[in-house]
C-alpha cells in the first residue's frame, strides 16, 4: 500500500517536473493554515538546536503524530487537530524535510 | 712556610668551592619547589579573579540572550546579529557548530565556562531555549589590564623572602655538617704537610754528601752502590717537587724568563743519565739550537722531568729513548712497554680534569698537564702497546 502510494507520488513528481517534494506536497497544505509552517520551524529550532536534532525530531513526529509529542501550544493543537501520519516513503520525507531545513536555517543568514 | 700557607689557601677555596656548588644546587631546588607553590598560588588566585568576573558576565549574556529571543521571534523580518561594544560573542548549536560569531578567536573551548587565553576572557553559557538554534553562547571580553600585577607583586615579595631564608639556613647548616670533615680533612693536610716538608732536609743531604765523593778514589763495586744510592735519592727529590708542586697547585708565582731548550735538555738528561744507564737505556738526542721558550725555568723542568721519568720509569732493560727538539716540538719517544689506545684517551681525559683527580695516570702526568694548561702548550700522547710511548709538547 505504502510502496504504492510512493509510486503514485514519484509519478506526480514526474508529472510536476522540477517541483521538489517539500514544495508539492508540504507548502500547499500548510498554505491556508494560519499559522504559517515557517513558525513550525522555528519552534523546533527552538526546541532542538541542531540539525540532525531537528530533523530526526520532525521525521518521528510527521511518522507518528499524537498530542503528546507535539511541539503546539494545547490551544493550537485543539484548533487544529492532530495531523495525520505522512503518506512519504523515508527517502521522500527526508528529501521533503532537506528542502525545508535550507529554507528556513539560520547558518549564513545572519549579518 | 710559604709552602704550607699556600696549601692551606689552596684547602679553603676548596672547600668554599664544594659549599658553593651545593648552595647552588640547593638554591635551585628551593627555587623549582617555589615556583610550584607560586604556579599554585597564581592558578588559585586566577580562579578567584574569574568567579568574580563571571557575575558580571553572566549579566552580560543574560542580555545578549534576551536580544537573540527578539531575533528569533522576528527573524522572517530582521536578520542582523545583536552587537555589543562591550564584548564580542558567539552561537553554537548542540552540535557544537558556529552559527554566528563576532569573536576574534576561532577556536573555544565550549566544554569550559570560563577561562583566558591571549588576554581574552571567555565566559560560556548553555541557554535554556535554543533562540536561533543556539545551544551554547560564547561571550569574549578583553582581560582588564595588570589585573594580575598584585598578584606578581605578592609572590615576589614573599618568594624573594622565603628563598633568601632558606638559602641562609642551608648554607650555616652546610658549615655545621662540614666541620667534622673539614676538622679530618686539616688533620690529614698537616701530617701530609709535615711528612713532606720532613723529607727534603734528609734527601738534600744525602745528594749532597754524595756529589762531595770523589769517583775516581772509589772501587767500582762502591761506585756502582753509591750510584744506586744517588739514583734512590733523586727518585725520592723528584717525588718531594711533585709533592711541592702539587700543594702550591698553580698558586705558585711564575718566573718567566727565556730558556734555551737545548741547554735545558742537556742538563736534564745529564741528570737522568744515572738512571738510564742502571737500566741500561740507550739515550739519542736530536737537538736544534737556539730554540727558546719563554717560560718559568723550574716548571718547564718539572715537565720534563716528568716525562723523562715516565719514558724511564716504563722502559725495558737496554731499551731506548729518542728525544728531539725542533722549531717549536719537542719529542720524547721511548722503546717501553707503552699503553692500549684507549687508555691514553683516558689519560688525556684526566688530564683535562686536572684538578679534582691525581692518580690514576700518576700524579706526574697531571702536573705536565697543569704546566701545559698554564702555558698553553698542547701535549700529545701517542702509545702502542709493547712497541712504546711518543709524546710530542708543541705551541
Ligand atoms: C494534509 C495537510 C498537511 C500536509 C500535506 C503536511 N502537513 Fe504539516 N501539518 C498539518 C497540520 C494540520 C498541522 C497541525 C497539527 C499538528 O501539529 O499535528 C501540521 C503540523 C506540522 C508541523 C508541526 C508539528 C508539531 O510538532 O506539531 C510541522 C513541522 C509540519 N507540519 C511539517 C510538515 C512537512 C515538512 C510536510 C511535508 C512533508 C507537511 N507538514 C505536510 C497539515 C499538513
Amino acid at each position: 500500500m505504502v510502496k504504492a502510494v510512493g509510486l503514485f507520488f514519484i509519478c506526480v513528481a514526474w508529472a510536476f517536473g522540477s517541483e521538489s517534494v517539500y514544495e508539492r506536497h508540504c507548502v500547499p497544505c500548510h498554505k491556508d493554515m494560519p499559522v504559517k509552517i515557517d513558525k513550525f520551524f522555528y519552534r523546533y529550532l527552538l526546541k532542538y538546536s541542531s540539525e540532525t536534532e531537528v530533523k530526526r525530531a520532525m521525521t518521528h513526529y510527521l511518522k507518528n503524530p499524537t498530542k503528546e509529542t507535539s511541539i503546539l501550544t494545547d490551544g493550537l493543537i485543539n484548533r487544529f487537530g492532530v495531523k495525520k501520519k505522512t503518506m512519504l516513503s523515508d527517502v521522500a520525507l527526508s528529501e521533503a524535510l532537506d528542502t525545508y531545513w535550507e529554507t528556513y536555517k539560520v547558518f549564513n543568514k545572519l549579518k | 712556610m710559604l709552602v704550607l700557607k699556600n696549601w692551606d689557601t689552596n684547602l679553603r677555596s676548596r672547600e668554599k668551592k664544594t659549599l658553593w656548588s651545593f648552595l647552588f644546587l640547593y638554591a635551585f631546588l628551593v627555587l623549582i619547589s617555589l615556583f610550584f607553590v607560586a604556579f599554585l598560588y597564581y592558578d588559585l588566585q586566577r580562579e578567584l579573579f574569574l568567579q568574580h568576573q563571571k557575575e558580571a558576565l553572566s549579566n552580560l549574556t543574560n542580555e545578549q540572550i534576551n536580544r537573540l529571543r527578539t531575533l528569533h521571534v522576528n527573524f522572517d523580518k530582521e536578520r542582523l546579529y545583536p552587537r555589543d561594544e562591550r564584548f564580542n560573542s558567539a552561537i553554537y548549536d548542540s552540535g557544537l557548530h558556529e552559527i554566528f560569531s563576532t569573536l576574534r578567536s576561532q577556536n573555544v573551548n565550549l566544554y569550559d565556562d570560563i577561562y583566558i587565553k591571549e588576554h581574552k576572557i571567555y565566559f560560556i553559557k548553555e541557554l535554556e531555549s535554543y533562540y536561533l538554534g543556539a545551544r551554547y553562547i560564547a561571550l569574549e571580553v578583553p582581560e582588564p589590564a595588570h589585573w594580575d600585577k598584585k598578584i606578581y607583586r605578592t609572590l615576589f615579595l614573599y618568594g624573594g623572602i622565603i628563598f633568601a631564608l632558606t638559602v641562609l639556613i642551608g648554607y650555616f647548616l652546610l658549615k655545621l655538617l662540614l666541620r667534622p670533615m673539614r676538622d679530618a680533612i686539616s688533620l690529614l693536610d698537616r701530617f701530609i704537610k709535615d711528612t713532606t716538608h720532613e723529607l727534603n732536609t734528609p734527601v738534600n743531604t744525602i745528594l749532597s754528601n754524595i756529589e762531595m765523593i770523589d769517583p775516581k778514589q772509589l772501587d767500582p763495586s762502591l761506585l756502582k752502590k753509591i750510584n744506586r744510592i744517588t739514583i734512590a735519592s733523586k727518585t725520592i727529590s723528584n717525588l718531594y717537587d711533585d709533592l711541592t708542586y702539587l700543594i702550591l697547585s698553580h698558586r705558585l708565582s711564575s718566573h718567566d724568563e727565556t730558556v734555551d731548550l737545548k741547554l735545558l735538555l742537556e742538563e736534564r738528561l745529564e741528570y737522568f743519565s744515572l738512571l738510564c744507564e742502571s737500566k741500561k737505556i740507550r739515550v739519542g738526542a736530536c737537538l736544534e739550537a737556539n730554540v727558546v721558550m719563554s717560560i718559568d725555568r723550574k716548571k718547564i723542568t718539572k715537565l720534563l722531568d716528568n716525562i723523562l721519568s715516565n719514558a724511564v720509569k716504563y722502559n725495558n732493560i737496554g731499551g731506548t729513548i729518542d728525544v728531539e727538539l725542533h722549531d717549536k716540538l719537542i719529542r720524547i719517544s721511548d722503546s717501553g712497554r707503552g699503553m692500549d689506545a684507549s687508555k691514553t684517551k683516558h689519560a688525556f681525559e684526566r688530564y683535562v680534569r686536572f684538578d679534582r683527580s691525581v692518580g690514576g695516570f700518576g700524579i706526574g702526568l697531571s702536573i705536565v698537564a697543569a704546566i701545559a694548561k698554564e702555558y698553553g702548550l698542547s701535549v700529545d700522547i701517542e702509545s702502542k702497546r709493547d712497541e712504546g710511548t711518543k709524546v710530542s709538547i708543541s705551541w
